[in-house]
């Protein structure tokens, strides 16, 4: 069967069409610019050169049959018809307290999906004009819901309950969620694999270190916290968000600045973390360069992304009351040996150790970068968040789609 | 109902703030002048507004780049034939409006929306002066328009509803909440702000308290986020002076006669902020002069 799965965002779509029976991607690609002038199509099919389409492109539907379209094309196309497609899997950001599974969309279900608006204004109704697109365009077929939230909803409440008054938890529905599920999902799976022991036997640490940055301490396969909150601006630094921050900074801040809501938002958001505090960008690579050339501030960034880091990994092997892994991955974890070692170099009295030849050398590959005498494992794990959409929309449309 | 392109004609304060809030949600902007300098002062502005929103955090670097890009300065209003949607925010004279719209009507296509962003005017007089006045509805934004979340839909006497919902939908997908008003003079924001400021203007004028201590007083007092006289100063002072004017000449009520003081300053060229100088100070950035008091105010 093949899967095309979905992430819909404001004026973007991205996707992949996976074959399950070798569980490849036969092509990916996405479309942006969706509803503006200039809207274009980047599409890769595993076996051929990218091609780039432009087009009038006004909202997600067409740009859902743009896919299609291209997907089916003679030159560029993988599949011969339409219903070669057996099914679709999306992205979901935010399922709210409603989902712990993945589910398979029904009438029923959308209105619990239309319920979880609220939660992630700036998301979830862009998954939901691309789960509606999909419905239209590819009429019978089952549409799968993937959240990212779902991996964390296992959490205890010691975990996910802020020191809040309760009635905002009853209110509002504010706790801990936590993001980036599906990643620290398959990166947990593939770490037990590369163990040669189940997932319930052990207890790792995932750090996801994207463009977003999130860790979670998964403790016999239960997410048991994880560092991003109700919303995905807690916790790790990340490239302009600032993580952990004192609440009343903002209280303070905006008064003083007279700043609005939307002010103070952006500056959490996009004017900090790691492009906040160099003043020249939010791309590691651009501040390791910089740091290497004397440069003061990108250097100051990378010590406080690290040592914030080293605070959560000692904080989660605490709380599970040890450690079998520690697994990086996302953009920075997968490609900065000099991350992995900076946020860990503190950690040896723990039994975390790396091994400088094996992490210098280990790149957007799995790899175990452990040195020989460590009893906590480090490891480098590729991140491929679309598989696990794809898995989860297989078995639950061959399950029946009890779950949920 | 998406709009690849839209033209915005007058590059003032408010069709500056116009064509970037309508650029930012990924609409191509013409934004027509009388002439290349003023159009290019026009984008001047745009850009110097975004880097002060840049410093307040509001907007990044990429985000003003963006938006800028989908901004084109023209000064021929025949570009108008080219789009389906003409907004209008040339100065607030009903002369110059009507005779704009008269010319609009010649060059557009039949089927474009002409809207207005007058704030006092009579929308059923300039929707007059075209062959299309089903199609001429009135969108009022306040300043600084990417700000204030919201836009006063008004509706002429032949205002078609297919042109309010167009235009209705069009203001929410600017992130504006809409409320919708029948045509009368002011509509609800002016109408009931203009006599506000007037009458602290009056307060100022009869020696009851120092301007800053009128302002203190009604941001304290009423939890408002800034003073009637700061207020005044930021909208302009001759835009209050011309909407009290035009109030006056249609509803004939004396609460809207401009305060002396108001007509003194006018005169004066002290206009409030864009001329550094109002009820207060302003540096070139707009920001307010704090140490000093005004007190030749006093002596005007």
């Amino acid at each position: 069967m093949k899967i095309l799965v979905i992430n819909a965002g404001s004026s973007s779509i991205k996707y992949q069409l996976i074959n399950m029976e070798d569980r490849t991607a036969l092509a990916k690609g996405n479309v942006a610019r969706i509803g503006m002038s200039g809207a274009v199509l980047t599409h890769k099919p595993y076996d051929r050169p990218e091609v780039k389409v432009s087009g009038e492109i006004l909202d997600h539907i067409m740009a859902i049959e743009y896919v299609i379209a291209i997907l089916l094309s003679e030159n560029h196309g993988v599949i011969k018809d339409k219903t070669e497609i057996g099914a679709v899997g999306h992205r979901f950001v935010h399922g709210g307290e409603y989902f712990e599974n993945s589910i398979l969309i029904d009438e029923e279900k959308m209105v619990q999906l239309r319920k979880c608006i609220d939660l992630a204004p700036l998301h979830n109704p862009h998954n939901l004009r691309g789960i509606n697109a999909c419905q239209k365009i590819l009429e019978g077929v089952p549409q799968v819901a993937v959240f990212d939230t779902a991996m964390h909803l296992k959490m205890p409440p010691k975990a996910y309950m802020y020191g809040l008054p309760y009635k905002l938890y009853k209110r509002y529905s504010i706790r801990r969620y936590g993001f980036h599920g599906t990643s620290h999902y398959y990166v947990s799976l593939r770490a037990a694999d590369m163990l040669g022991k189940p997932r319930e036997e052990l207890k790792i640490i995932t750090a996801h270190l994207g463009n977003g940055a999130s860790i979670a301490a998964i403790d016999k396969g239960v997410s048991v916290d994880t560092s991003m909150g109700f919303t995905p601006l807690e916790g790790l630094l990340m490239g302009t968000r600032c993580g952990d921050v004192d609440p009343a900074i903002i209280l303070h801040v905006m008064a003083r600045e007279e700043l609005s809501l939307h002010e103070a938002n952006t500056l959490l958001n996009k004017h900090s973390g790691l492009l906040g505090i160099s003043g020249l960008s939010s791309d590691m690579k651009d501040l390791m360069e910089d740091a290497d050339s004397g440069g003061k501030k990108a250097a100051l960034a990378i010590e406080v992304y690290c040592y914030r880091l080293m605070k959560y990994i000692a904080g989660y092997t605490g709380v599970m009351s040890g450690c079998d892994a520690l697994v990086f991955t996302g953009g920075i974890g997968e490609n900065a040996p000099l991350i992995r070692k900076k946020s860990t170099e503190n950690l040896e009295f723990m039994g975390l150790k790396i091994d400088d030849n094996k992490n210098n050398a280990s790149i957007r590959v799995e790899a175990d970068i452990s040195a020989g005498d460590a009893t906590i494992k480090s490891m480098v794990i590729p991140t491929n968040e679309e598989l696990v959409i794809a898995t989860d929309t297989y078995e639950l449309i061959n399950s029946g789609a009890k779950q949920a | 109902m998406a709009f690849q392109r839209i033209v915005v004609i007058g590059g003032g304060v408010m069709g500056q703030g116009i064509s970037r809030v309508v650029a930012a949600t990924g609409t191509e902007v013409t934004l027509v002048e009388q002439n290349e300098e003023l159009a290019k002062r026009a984008m001047e502005g745009i850009g110097e507004h975004m880097d002060r929103e840049i410093e307040k955090w509001g907007l990044t670097s990429s985000e003003k780049k963006a938006i800028l890009s989908r901004i084109t300065p023209k000064w021929d209003v025949k570009e108008a034939a080219k789009v389906r949607m003409v907004i209008e925010s040339i100065q607030e004279d009903i002369e110059a409006k009507k005779a704009l719209f008269r010319r609009l009507d010649e060059i557009c296509k039949p089927n474009t929306v002409l809207v207005t962003n007058t704030s006092t005017l009579s929308i059923t007089e300039i929707a007059a002066a075209s062959n299309r006045p089903d199609k001429v509805i009135g969108m009022h934004f306040l300043n600084p328009v990417e700000k204030i979340p919201l836009a006063e839909v008004v509706r002429g006497l032949k205002t078609s509803d297919e042109t309010f919902t167009t235009i209705k939908q069009f203001a929410s997908e600017l992130g504006k909440t809409v409320i919708s008003v029948s045509e009368y003079p002011g509509y609800v924001t002016t109408r009931i702000i203009v006599p506000m400021l007037n009458e602290a203007m009056h307060v100022l004028m009869e020696g009851i308290a120092e301007a800053e201590d009128i302002d203190t007083a009604i941001k304290l007092g009423f939890g408002l986020n800034i003073g009637p006289l700061s207020l005044a100063d930021r909208m302009g002072l001759d835009e209050v002076m011309s909407w009290m004017e035009n109030l006056l000449k249609e509803l004939s009520e004396h609460k809207y006669n401009p305060c002396p003081l108001l007509r003194k300053m006018v005169r004066a060229g002290h206009l409030g902020v864009k001329t550094g100088r109002g009820f207060f100070k302003y540096d070139e950035e707009g920001n307010r002069i704090r140490e000093e008091r005004i007190d030749e105010l006093k002596t005007l």
